[in-house]
């Protein structure tokens, strides 16, 4: 440990160990330490199950559950979207050959107390009954608008400036009515709350496109899950940085960040050990001092021996309730994978209720999510503060990323992480610096 | 998809820190040998595949190196998911080394449970007369695992001596026992790799 690095990462939760793999391939001699004994941090996938139930402080699982080893529960719930940033970084970096994965089968939206598909083509969209006759009509040219936009190319604007006139607008001038607002922008962009109606409309017109986008590579819906669990991820990213010359170590309390001069960090203390560095990347669990409170998600686990009902007994789906239909302000997301995925024993399911809390008791806000799911053999409920940094680390050069927030998938994620590692480095990261096609040798 | 190509088997080296096991990968994957443990020239380098043929099929081997992370930290446990075999690797001039790996040995099975095991004692050329690690060392170890060992090998990463034969015995039992199961092998069971978009997703309207 008593060496001099150019970057000390701290914490292996996937953001850090992605910017681990960057800095490593970027050429920058990188320290990666964690004080757990395992990868992953919160974005760990737990295994086996029986420490799953001792870290909620449960009794031990009876054998209905299988084999403990056969579980990895994830803690944080979230689906990769097929051409989102995550899977670009999978590839651009290669660390998509320690991946496999699954498509998730299927995207469904609450609407008046029940579940419906999200429809993923033509035919579906004309059986589906969350629109009647003529919105369907609407809804499909509002859609082909979106598809045909470009943003460099105005003759496919059709007299509407998205950069300036907001989504409400873009809705008006298609006369699509509450419900189908409602649908598309939560189930398709995907946003949380209602704020985006008053952006400027481009931002909603780039998240529908992904969506559509994402779809059109696997089919079934525009997600994608990977084998093993979530846990993989963090750990193909450090495997990433190890093989450009990352240095590991895990089990290793930090005990202070050290400051030279101006504030400036110099290096980290773990006992008497110090290790030299110029940069501190790091959780916001690392650097108490520098974050703060910004809101708080509720995660709910809930192992079931059963599929969900409505869904055709798909072994992996999403389901999105949005705010309005249960009088709340941000959406309530359920997501649901399975022993075909290898995160549960053979006939197990798991499903994930999860929300930004608003009130004073969390457990009620999830309520209309667990109603979906039918008997839970087992529940773990856990409210997470969701801090972010009041440091930016020009300075400091100590670069904190954000906690994971409720989205179900990881853009959010990859934009914190891109960012981070522009501060930090001063440039955008250079994909072209990865010599992923060795070891691809094809014969 | 179609389904005609060529089972790839995915092999992971497992062993002590300094026994060779880079060594042996480049063996593997160019046939070259550096002495001074040149970190610099695996940089980014840690799986590769190359074809073997035996009972009439084609099977690739996918080696994978542990890209040095066992040096201070934990190999990550996706390291071992998939594996279809695994060598574990001690060096024949260093008893520590061989000591050890009922602990590796202990990693592989709980990892990859599926994973036949196969056992290399390295650096064969520096042993001298009345060297450390016996025969009948070996054999005592592999009846101690209850044959959990498929075969034993004593290799030279500097003289390249017994390195292929090891890698042409470990494909012929690996077309050999999972024969029937490579045969079922389908993209269902098994998940995909994500790969890029090679053409231009067509009409992909929602409606």
């Amino acid at each position: 440990m008593d060496e001099e690095y150019d970057a000390i990462v701290l914490g292996t939760g996937l953001k850090e160990c992605i910017l681990s793999g960057m800095l490593s391939v970027s050429g920058k001699k990188v320290l990666h330490v964690d004080r757990n004994k395992y990868y992953g941090g919160e974005s760990a996938s737990i295994c086996p199950l029986e420490e799953l139930f001792t870290k909620f402080g449960a009794p031990a699982p009876d054998e209905s559950y299988g084999r403990g080893r056969d579980w990895n529960v994830d803690l944080i719930p979230k689906f990769l979207m097929a051409n989102g940033s995550l899977v670009k970084l999978l590839i651009h970096t290669g660390v998509t050959r320690y991946l496999e994965f699954k498509s998730v089968e299927g995207s469904y939206v609450y609407k008046g107390g029940k579940i419906a598909k999200v429809p993923v083509d033509q035919k579906e969209a004309l059986a589906s009954d969350l629109m009647g006759m003529f919105e369907k009509r609407r809804f499909r040219s509002f859609l082909i608008y979106v598809q045909d936009f470009l943003e460099e190319d105005p003759k496919t604007w059709k007299d509407f400036d998205a950069r300036t006139q907001n989504m409400t607008a873009l809705y008006e001038k298609f006369g699509l009515d509450k419900n189908t607002q409602d649908f598309t922008g939560h189930a398709l962009a995907l946003y949380r709350d209602d704020e985006y109606l008053n952006s400027p409309a481009i931002e909603t017109i780039k998240r529908i496109k992904l969506y559509s986008d994402s779809l059109a590579r696997y089919g079934k819906s525009p997600y994608l899950y990977p084998m093993y669990g979530l846990g993989e991820l963090p750990q193909g990213f450090a495997r990433l940085s190890a093989i450009y010359g990352g240095t590991y170590m895990l089990d290793k309390p930090i005990d202070e960040i050290v400051l030279g001069e101006g504030g400036k960090v110099v290096g980290v203390r773990s006992g008497t050990e110090i290790a030299k560095c110029k940069q501190v990347y790091c959780d916001p669990s690392y650097v108490s001092d520098r974050v703060k409170k910004s809101g708080k998600v509720i995660r709910c686990i809930c192992l079931l021996d059963h599929p969900i009902a409505n869904t055709k007994d798909a072994l992996s789906t999403q389901i999105i309730i949005p705010q309005k239909q249960v009088g709340r302000n941000s959406d309530i997301y359920v997501s649901l994978v399975s022993y075909t995925h290898q995160v549960a024993a053979k006939g197990w399911f798991i499903a994930m209720v999860s929300t930004t809390v608003e009130t004073e008791t969390p457990e009620q806000e999830i309520k209309p999510g667990l109603d979906l799911l039918g008997p839970i053999r087992q529940k773990f409920v856990s409210v997470y503060d969701y801090y972010e940094p009041t440091d930016l680390g020009l300075e400091s050069q100590i670069f904190i990323s954000q906690s994971y927030d409720a989205t179900t998938h990881f853009e959010t994620t990859c934009l914190d992480v891109l960012d981070i590692f522009k501060r930090g480095t001063g440039e955008e990261f250079d994909f072209s610096k990865i010599k992923h096609e060795l070891g691809d040798e094809e014969q | 998809m179609a389904s005609i190509r060529v089972p790839e088997q995915k092999v992971i080296l497992c062993g002590e820190y300094g026994v060779g096991k880079s060594s042996l990968f480049r063996r593997f994957a160019n046939n070259t040998f550096v002495t001074a443990t040149d970190r610099k020239s695996t940089l980014g380098l840690d799986q590769f595949k190359k074809m073997y043929y035996a009972y009439g099929k084609n099977v690739k081997l996918q080696l994978w190196d542990t890209g040095g992370m066992e040096r201070v930290a934990s190999i990550t446990s996706s390291y071992y998911k998939f594996a279809e075999a695994a060598i574990l690797v001690f060096a024949l001039d260093n008893p520590a080394t061989f000591h050890i790996l009922s602990q590796h040995l202990l990693d592989i099975v709980t990892y990859a449970e599926n994973a036949k095991i196969f056992l290399c004692g390295n650096k064969s050329d520096l042993v001298s007369e009345g060297s450390h690690i016996s025969d009948s060392d070996i054999e005592a170890f592999c009846e101690q695992c209850h044959n959990l060992i498929s075969g034993t090998y004593k290799t030279s990463c500097k003289t390249g001596e017994g390195i292929e034969d090891m890698f042409t015995d470990i494909a012929s039992q690996l077309i050999k026992s999972n024969q029937s199961r490579m045969d079922l092998q389908t993209m269902d069971e098994h998940g995909f790799k994500i790969t890029e978009n090679s053409e231009d997703p067509e009409e992909n309207c929602l409606c």
